[in-house]
């Protein structure tokens, strides 16, 4: 109890955590700037008549044209964190409208999308605006140190990020089939630097690669945290990352990542990286009140939260384990679980709508209701597969037609096994309720990828 | 980078990228003496776009070409001399024609894609309250969308066999009233001058295309190869066969859908299975680099065979696709030459065919996109 009590008295300089809002919060900035020139507004929420929602958040759907503002009040928001202005309500906003544009629709569901959600969550706990911030600048207030476990729990949350995406490796398809990266990385095409397009589809190559990859994320973390290590470890995210870059159209994942295992360091090399991002403010910062230490509100309240999500955190990816069957081909509990990069996995699915009353049938085309994008994604995962199928019952049901049924043909390729039936064809999907419980009418893999 | 060399000394740094590499190239180096037996030889992409251009779509779209102007000519001579003989020789011309063009039509990329040119050369079922329409107003200019139903082969279909219902009195038509054959001969033009426009865009741009060898969803192989599934599922498969044996319309059979409808339903000519087998083997000639004086060369097929023989999947998958291609042109052959015909006497025949098609369909879109990592859309979302 003492060793706790103490470990949360503990205190570091203010600086981790200044740096990390900034980085962070710029990181977020361009990132939703970015998304918005791309068109990806557009594109993906606006143009889309039907959208794809998680379990119990189907009230959540884009906004129309009002989904601009969202976006907008998003990037703001991630400005003010970076700068620290009204810190706690510009994180929560973030938080908040973050995770609502995450929750629209899954068809774009992505894991750094998913850590961002859980890291600014995180984040609203902590006082990252005790100095280096605009907040303390109109309070004319620096703050000296923040309490430890604050920047300990970011680093936590790198740590789990890291090491369950390699476990998560430890699987025979990933170990010793070098899936899918065997795949991934012979039709690639690549002309790198010293190791050109020749070694890219060696089979001694992916499988270096697979394996390296697996212990690359199971160590890192460990690399990062002793201190005689740190450096290298940083040199190897770098490196890795940027590799990832090369190879793979991962968007700003790979700088995030990067620029948060910057985390690692000690509070001396934060302050020096502020007073270089910061330095046209050097002064005016440096002539601020020094106050010693920070007071968080309720602090006890904010511990055991972050406690709670903790253990939620470390808790959650295993869900898996409650469910029969394959994970990677029935993907039941596969998402927010740092499963990352480990499926080829295709599928193509059709519908067929039968009218009960005198057996007639007929099959819908799906680029009538759905993008090329999401009837990408439908096709191969069940519960986009459900919902959708419900989707057109409803549709059709509007249409006049009374009692029908709702069958899937559907084919799924993964890793390189050839496709098979993916979707119980005999089955009325109307009749199936949407939720967490196991999905029998996914017809079996009939083949064991081992796992941890 | 420059952040480091602020915190940590040159040599540190110096000596840390020596180490990570050597032990890279330490590795390389032992697994390049391992692999020499079984080598491979590395696949180069950029020989399938240099087989498809050079040895496909550009002698394919020469050959459609020639047919075209002759097509041309022989609307000039019967318009000219509206007869039997001349109205006989154009409908052979036009099929001669549109048969060329099933090997083109699934080409719907570059200036093709830009002008609309597949729109406006097969929609179908044609509009022919439209084409009468634009034949009395004597329209000219037909580049809007509302017109792609009343122009390219099948309004020209409409117009040659569906005015009327034998050859007299297709040919007594066009003497009564010279708008019809105005009309023909607006149509053919346009026909004529998207067509060239096209071959002299390929021309032009063969040697970008075929040097934009990459894996990205821009490259060239990924956009053809995502036009061919495209245009075997929808254009192929969906449009020839599904949609008129009643696939997506609960049961009721479409028959006024076929290809080329009038040319069977007045009994001229039962033209439309010519036309899906030509489309058929188009396909399989694609799939397989055939060209058009017979050679073989690279494809989607050998590319499938290379991945096949570099050990990243167990079984082989062109066989299966070869295969499947042969069920379907017996499927399809199976059927009657009049597919209204068959539509209405034997719905299950033409189901049959669909689901031949279908296996091909499943095929490319799972195990051949997934085994050549090719997206199957455009959108260019971030992966994680």
């Amino acid at each position: 109890m003492e060793i706790i009590q103490s470990y949360f008295s503990k205190r570091q300089e203010s600086t981790s955590l200044a740096f990390f809002r900034l980085a962070f919060g710029l990181l977020m900035t361009i990132s939703i700037i970015r998304f918005a020139v791309k068109g990806w507004i557009q594109l993906l929420y606006i143009e889309p008549t039907f959208h794809f929602s998680f379990f119990g958040f189907e009230w959540v759907k884009p906004l129309e044209e009002y989904t601009y503002i969202l976006f907008i009040i998003c990037g703001i928001s991630a400005f003010f964190v970076a700068v620290g202005y009204k810190y706690y309500i510009s994180i929560i906003t973030f938080f908040l409208s973050f995770t609502y544009i995450e929750l629209m629709d899954k068809t774009t569901y992505l894991n750094h999308y998913y850590f961002v959600s859980i890291l600014s969550f995180l984040m609203i706990f902590l006082p990252a605006n005790a100095s280096y911030s605009l907040d303390s600048y109109l309070k004319n207030q620096s703050y000296r140190y923040t309490p430890k476990w604050c920047v300990d729990s970011i680093k936590l949350l790198l740590f789990i990020v890291y090491f369950y995406a390699g476990l998560a490796k430890i699987n025979t398809d990933w170990l010793l089939e070098a899936q899918p990266l065997k795949i991934w990385l012979t039709t690639g095409s690549y002309d790198l630097p010293f190791i050109g397009n020749n070694i890219m589809q060696k089979e001694w190559f992916h499988y270096f690669m697979s394996w390296g990859g697996m212990f690359y994320d199971l160590l890192i973390p460990f690399i990062l945290l002793y201190s005689r290590t740190r450096i290298y470890g940083f040199l190897l995210v770098v490196f890795f990352h940027i590799f990832t870059v090369i190879l793979f159209p991962i968007g700003m994942f790979p700088y995030i990542m990067i620029v948060s295992s910057l985390i690692f360091f000690s509070s001396s090399t934060h302050k020096k990286l502020l007073n270089i991002i910061l330095k046209p403010f050097k002064n005016t910062l440096n002539n601020l009140k020094e106050v010693n230490r920070v007071i968080i509100k309720r602090e006890k309240l904010a511990i055991s939260v972050v406690i709670l999500f903790f253990i939620i955190q470390f808790v959650f990816p295993f869900r898996y384990a409650f469910y029969p069957g394959e994970l990677f081909w029935n993907e039941q509990g596969y998402r927010f679980s740092w499963r990352v990069m480990l499926m080829e996995k295709r599928g193509y699915t059709t519908f067929k709508i039968v009218n009960n009353e005198n057996g007639k049938s007929f099959y819908v085309m799906n680029d009538e209701f759905l993008t090329e994008f999401q009837e990408r994604q439908m096709s191969f995962q069940p519960d986009f597969i459900l919902e959708y199928a419900h989707f057109l019952g409803d549709h059709y049901k509007n249409e006049g037609y009374n009692d029908i049924g709702v069958y899937a043909d559907s084919y799924v390729a993964l890793n390189g096994r050839m496709s098979k039936r993916f979707i119980d064809p005999n089955i009325d999907l109307l009749k199936e309720k949407r939720g967490f419980s196991n999905k029998k009418w996914i017809l079996p893999l009939n083949e064991k990828i081992n796992k941890l | 980078m420059p952040l480091f060399f602020y915190f940590y000394s040159m040599k540190e740094i110096k000596y840390t990228l020596i180490a990570l590499f050597s032990i890279f190239l330490i590795i390389a180096c032992s697994g390049d003496t391992d692999d020499d037996a079984d080598q491979i030889p590395e696949f180069d992409r950029s020989t399938i776009l240099n087989n498809y251009v050079s040895n496909i779509i550009i002698p394919r779209y020469g050959d459609f070409k020639v047919a075209l102007d002759g097509l041309k000519i022989a609307v000039d001579d019967f318009t000219q001399t509206p007869n039997t003989g001349n109205l006989q020789k154009l409908h052979d011309d036009w099929l001669e024609s549109y048969k060329k063009w099933q090997h083109i039509e699934m080409f719907n990329i570059g200036k093709a894609e830009e002008l609309m040119y597949l729109q406006k050369m097969n929609a179908y079922p044609a509009d022919n309250s439209r084409i009468e329409a634009n034949v009395s107003s004597e329209k000219t200019d037909i580049n809007s969308p509302n017109d792609f139903t009343s122009q390219g082969f099948p309004a020209i279909d409409y117009l040659i066999h569906g005015v009327a219902t034998d050859f007299e009195s297709v040919s007594n038509v066009y003497s009564n009233d010279s708008k019809y054959g105005n009309y023909l001969k607006v149509l053919v033009d346009v026909m004529v001058k998207n067509t060239n426009d096209i071959i002299q865009d390929w021309s032009s741009t063969k040697d970008s295309f075929i040097q934009s060898s990459g894996n990205s969803n821009t490259s060239s192989l990924n956009m053809i190869t995502n036009d061919f599934v495209y245009y075997f599922e929808k254009g192929l498969r969906a449009n020839k066969i599904g949609i008129p044996a009643g696939r997506y319309s609960g049961g009721d059979a479409l028959p006024t859908k076929v290809e080329a409808y009038y040319s069977s339903k007045n009994a001229f000519q039962d033209v439309s299975k010519i036309l899906a087998m030509e489309a058929v083997t188009a396909s399989e000639n694609f799939f397989t680099g055939k060209s058009l004086t017979g050679a073989m060369g690279a494809s989607l097929k050998t590319y499938l065979d290379y991945i096949h023989a570099s050990d990243v999947n167990k079984e082989n998958l062109s066989p299966m696709i070869i295969n499947n291609f042969q069920e379907a042109k017996q499927a399809v052959n199976q059927l009657d030459g009049n597919f209204i015909t068959q539509i209405n006497n034997d719905q299950l025949k033409m189901m049959n065919a669909f689901n031949k098609l279908q296996a091909i369909v499943v095929n490319l879109k799972t195990n051949m996109l997934s085994l050549l990592s090719i997206q199957v859309d455009y959108t260019d979302a971030d992966g994680d």
